[in-house]
């Protein structure tokens, strides 16, 4: 059990980064942005796709990060535009239209096969009994802590952070007030697409390269998110973490191995439950 | 006034059945008198969308029918050729059928390949009375329908020739078995391990069904597999889910592993992708290796999918090795060609050889379906990124 719930560590750094990231962008943008990784994905295949014909890898990563940047700018202007006064429900739709086009393009452009990913970070970096932790693990829960540090300091000391939290907070004030939004919304757009592909550039090349199967990882990053209400950072990363472990422990019961698919779905419904627990229902709705 | 609108709604109303009708009648006698040379609609259900895609079986088979076409067709007729996609949805499936047999009146589909096309179409077309030559049979129900049969050995058939070939061959002792299921193939995949239990004498040391498909991280099933003990692993998993186990196994230090998987994994794109894979992935392929470049076997097939710019896969050799048999089948029909002589000329055929396959391939009459009974094994080494031969002939199986 111990050693399954160790080897999912490995997708619980995925899940940690990614949920911290969603954190952010629910706070600062006012939307669950499922296209979170999808928009990684997609700057990673684009890496790969320009080493190819011979474009040296460091330079692919950036022009890829730089791409991904690029695409979470684009969804944050759209957002920005014409829904800056939509509530949360009806932007996170939009960012499901952008999740959908985004895998639908990357297996038009890249294809269907597997991408010979080169790995930026690679090998153990320790055992515990027989299980390897690998150092993309050690780096991608590394990175989940800097970025909810990094986000932390930004929102809370900065007065660029005071900005964007009235922002998110009350967008129509703050634009009377004379706060920029659009250029600050964009903003937090391109630098969360920044974060996420860095993050997808350095987990793609140990994972099974699929464009779905790394999109749809948003889906337990986001049950890890629930876990902090979408608000508290720490919770996110602690709830990315204890999901993928939880993931792997569960793989190794043959009995409840089935329970691993509905696994997300469960952590989700159950702390929806928990989160309203003190509504009066009729009145909550 | 009412009474007028009415009757201008029913008159508009009738000229479009009218209109939809002779539309459907124009097509539909396309298979009728002799001498004319209205085309032979032949179609094909495949999964051109969705969870996992199979796009080059169809291709191919268009691009066997387009050569013929070029060369004057079959006695002045040109073959029309319906590539639907099912978009791995029975309801769609179920539509692109009737859609083919219907409104198309095909004489017989060729070259599909679909998750889903046999077990949701399979009785209709027995209803109808057509006839199926899959380009690559998915599903179990490909190789249990008496108007199906599917020119490659299918997932069940080939899981049971890579085991054997394992322990028999590579003499691995302790294989543990990974199997990802998507709808309801689990008893199918169960029946092919008995069945290489039945024939080595052997069992597996773990069998974990539970598999997720298409999932990003396998380092949980991996760990399991290796705290077991195993020195082999099988799988069904399709090429990204393959890669992902291996990545895994890689960042394990899992290296003294091999890893027996089925011909889904053969491409170019996989073995170039893949990087370390302990000792080895074996795949018996389903046909003639088409990454052995001196292969003659291969060399009418290799040509026509450069020409066409068709990606080199086993599903672009079974598309174009069911397209050729049907061709074959259609030279040898004397008088019209209807689904009718169609499917006689099916079912009285003598088996017909090419160099591409193992064992010679049959329609006739059984209830069942299996022609292709061999493989050639083949290996990927770490650090070679590339394909290579590990037999020099055919291994068959016994039953």
């Amino acid at each position: 059990m111990i050693q399954g719930a160790l080897a999912g560590l490995a997708s619980g750094g995925l899940y940690a980064t990614i949920a911290v990231c969603l954190t952010v962008m629910s706070r600062l943008a006012r939307v669950v942005n499922f296209a979170q990784v999808a928009v990684g994905m997609f700057g990673a295949f684009s890496s790969v796709w320009l080493a190819g014909p011979g474009v040296p890898m460091w330079l692919a990563t950036v022009i890829g990060i730089l791409v991904g940047a690029t695409l979470s700018g684009i969804v944050g202007l759209v957002i920005a535009t014409w829904l800056a006064e939509a509530d949360v429900a009806v932007r996170s739709g939009v960012t499901v239209a952008a999740l959908l086009v985004l895998i639908a393009l990357s297996f038009i452009l890249f294809g269907t096969k597997p991408l010979p990913f080169t790995p930026i970070f690679r090998g153990a970096a320790f055992t515990v009994g027989t299980v390897v932790i690998s150092q993309i693990t050690v780096v991608l829960v590394i990175v989940a802590v800097a970025v909810a540090v990094a986000a932390r300091l930004v929102l809370t000391r900065t007065l660029l952070g005071l900005r964007l939290r009235a922002l998110s907070e009350r967008p129509i004030t703050a634009e009377l007030l004379g706060i920029r939004s659009r250029p600050l919304s964009v903003g937090v757009w391109i630098v969360s697409g920044i974060v996420t592909t860095f993050v997808v550039e350095i987990v793609a090349p140990s994972q099974s390269n699929d464009a779905v199967a790394l999109s749809m990882t948003v889906v337990p990053a986001a049950a890890a998110a629930l876990l902090g209400a979408f608000r508290r950072l720490d919770l996110a990363v602690v709830g990315g973490l204890v999901l993928g472990m939880l993931d792997g422990a569960l793989a190794q019961l043959q009995g409840l191995a089935l329970l691993r698919y509905f696994l997300p779905f469960l952590v989700i419904v159950g702390l929806l439950l928990w989160l309203q627990r003190g509504e009066v229902w009729d009145v909550a709705r | 006034m009412k009474i007028k609108a009415a009757a201008v709604a029913t008159a508009t109303t009738g000229l479009l059945i009218l209109a939809g009708c002779s539309a459907t009648g124009g097509s539909g006698s396309g298979g009728g008198s002799g001498g004319d040379t209205s085309p032979i609609v032949v179609g094909s259900v495949n999964a051109l969308s969705g969870p996992a895609t199979f796009p080059e079986a169809s291709q191919a088979a268009k691009a066997v029918f387009d050569q013929v076409n070029k060369d004057g067709g079959i006695d002045g007729r040109k073959i029309q050729y319906q590539i639907l996609d099912d978009k791995a949805d029975p309801a769609t499936a179920a539509a692109a059928a009737r859609e083919i047999v219907e409104s198309d009146n095909a004489v017989a589909l060729v070259g599909s390949a679909s998750l889903i096309d046999c077990q949701v179409n399979g009785q209709y077309y027995q209803q109808a009375g057509i006839l199926s030559i899959q380009g690559t049979g998915v599903d179990q129900d490909c190789f249990q329908n008496p108007n199906i049969s599917a020119v490659n050995v299918g997932p069940y058939g080939d899981t049971t020739m890579t085991l054997t070939y394992g322990s028999q061959v590579l003499g691995l002792k302790k294989i543990c078995a990974l199997v990802e299921i998507t709808g309801n193939t689990g008893p199918a995949y169960k029946a092919a391990i008995a069945a290489w239990s039945q024939s080595t004498g052997k069992h597996l040391v773990l069998e974990d069904d539970t598999v997720p498909y298409g999932a990003s991280d396998y380092t949980p099933y991996i760990v399991k597999a290796k705290e077991a003990g195993c020195d082999a692993v099988y799988s069904n998993a399709v090429e990204p889910d393959g890669i992902g186990q291996l990545k895994a196994a890689a960042a394990q230090g899992w290296n003294d592993v091999t890893f027996l998987y089925l011909t889904s994994v053969y491409s170019e794109q996989f073995a170039t992708a893949a990087a370390q894979v302990g000792k080895g992935v074996y795949v018996p392929a389903e046909f003639a290796p088409y990454t052995n470049a001196n292969s003659a076997k291969n060399a009418d097939w290799l040509k026509l999918m450069t020409a066409d710019k068709i990606p080199l896969t086993s599903f672009a050799q079974g598309g174009y090795l069911a397209a050729t048999y049907f061709v074959q089948v259609l030279k040898s029909i004397k008088g019209d060609i209807t689904r009718d002589s169609v499917t006689k000329a099916l079912h009285d055929m003598t088996p017909i050889s090419n160099p591409m396959v193992g064992t010679p391939w049959t329609f006739g009459t059984a209830d069942t379906h299996n022609s292709n009974r061999a493989g050639w094994p083949i290996k990927l080494l770490s650090g070679t990124g590339k394909w290579q031969l590990a037999a020099v002939d055919w291994f068959k199986l016994n039953n």
